[in-house]
């Protein structure tokens, strides 16, 4: 009855209940203070300078766009005890004309600390943005979503700002080479 | 040294050793029946999976546990983080979806997703693991990621690092069930 495996047995028990219980009330209670919060301050999200221009080589039917945008956000208020980083992602979202309804993250940034959390961002895409069947008569529209990475539960996710309207692409610029 | 446990084992029978062998055998069948219960709950194959590789690095570490779900009739979107598994490779892959196509299918309502993914610590997509397919479809994806424990699953990848302590525990459960008697 009191032997030392029962001792073992009894303590490692207590320890991981107590561990999943206190696991549970940070995951609950972040989920709780997020659903309670205000509202995060719409970010702002402008693009600069839209270029198409088509690929080069084997992709030369293969039109790249050439984004340049403006991001400025503030997603302080996302941080509390319970998160670990934030993934913001900017996400180009566009209906080609075959009816392909395409999304497509043109730049992401891992914001790690509360402190790097504000941010203002002058930059151009950070990953390859084409479509094989062209990007003629089609508007995209660009927006800064994020997603809340926790220490411990569960992943949320949400929308910090966007391009209040869709962004017709330009005619496809003349071939250079 | 035995001689004792053995003297045990005579008094208390065959009957013990039967019923030793029923209990063995009903926490084996119930561990089955949640796991393959989960599985018709999340419709995933494996509701909860290890992180085994540090391309999602510094969002999930090795050893992290993930809690997963694939409802049939759900889109994918940019930035949900899908586990997923190329026919002919045999450990399953988490990483981000960088992209996502809606194809219209003919004769279903549920559009035909075609999906580019990304793990957040590699410079480039994953169009190199998918083993000359040019993108994932729905079919090879095995669920989103939902929720997530860190560190819980580094003793399965402790046992398979170092295989001695998976036959030392192994066998210390075994004689330790062996020879209680309670």
């Amino acid at each position: 009855m009191h032997t030392i495996w029962s001792r073992i047995n009894n303590i490692s028990a207590l320890l991981s209940s107590c561990m999943m219980g206190l696991f549970a009330a940070i995951a609950l209670s972040s989920l709780a203070q997020q659903f309670f919060q205000a509202p995060l301050d719409p970010s702002s999200v402008s693009i600069t300078s839209l270029k198409v221009a088509p690929g080069k080589g084997k992709q030369s039917k293969v039109d790249h766009a050439l984004v340049q945008f403006e991001l400025d956000a503030n997603l302080t208020p996302l941080f509390n005890w319970n998160t670990k980083q934030l993934f913001v992602y900017l996400d180009a979202e566009y209906t080609n004309s075959k009816g392909v309804k395409n999304s497509v993250v043109i730049w992401d940034r891992i914001v790690r600390s509360k402190s790097s959390a504000k941010f203002h961002v002058e930059a151009r895409q950070k990953y390859a943005f084409r479509d094989v069947t062209g990007f003629r008569d089609s508007a995209a529209t660009y927006t800064l979503r994020y997603n809340l990475m926790p220490h411990v539960g569960a992943l949320v996710y949400g929308v910090a700002g966007s391009t209040n309207n869709s962004i017709p692409f330009p005619p496809l610029a003349k071939n250079n080479v | 040294m035995f001689s004792e446990e053995l003297k045990a084992f005579r008094r208390l029978g065959f009957r013990h050793v039967l019923l030793q062998a029923l209990n063995f055998a009903s926490v084996i069948a119930s561990g089955l029946m949640i796991w393959k219960g989960l599985g018709l709950l999340t419709n995933s194959e494996s509701p909860i999976v290890v992180v085994l590789s540090g391309s999602m690095e510094p969002a999930f570490y090795r050893g992290d546990l993930l809690f997963l779900t694939n409802p049939a009739s759900e889109r994918y979107h940019n930035g949900d983080i899908t586990v997923y598994k190329i026919p002919g490779a045999d450990i399953p892959i988490v990483h981000r979806v960088l992209e996502t196509h809606d194809v219209k299918s003919r004769g279903s309502s549920v559009p035909n997703q075609r999906l580019l993914t990304k793990g957040d610590n590699n410079e480039v997509n994953d169009i190199e693991l998918y083993r000359g397919l040019s993108y994932l479809e729905r079919k090879h994806i095995v669920g989103k990621v939902r929720g997530f424990l860190p560190y819980i699953g580094y003793v399965t990848i402790a046992m398979n690092d170092f295989p001695q302590l998976k036959y030392a525990l192994l066998g210390g459960l075994g004689l330790l069930a062996l020879i209680q008697r309670e």
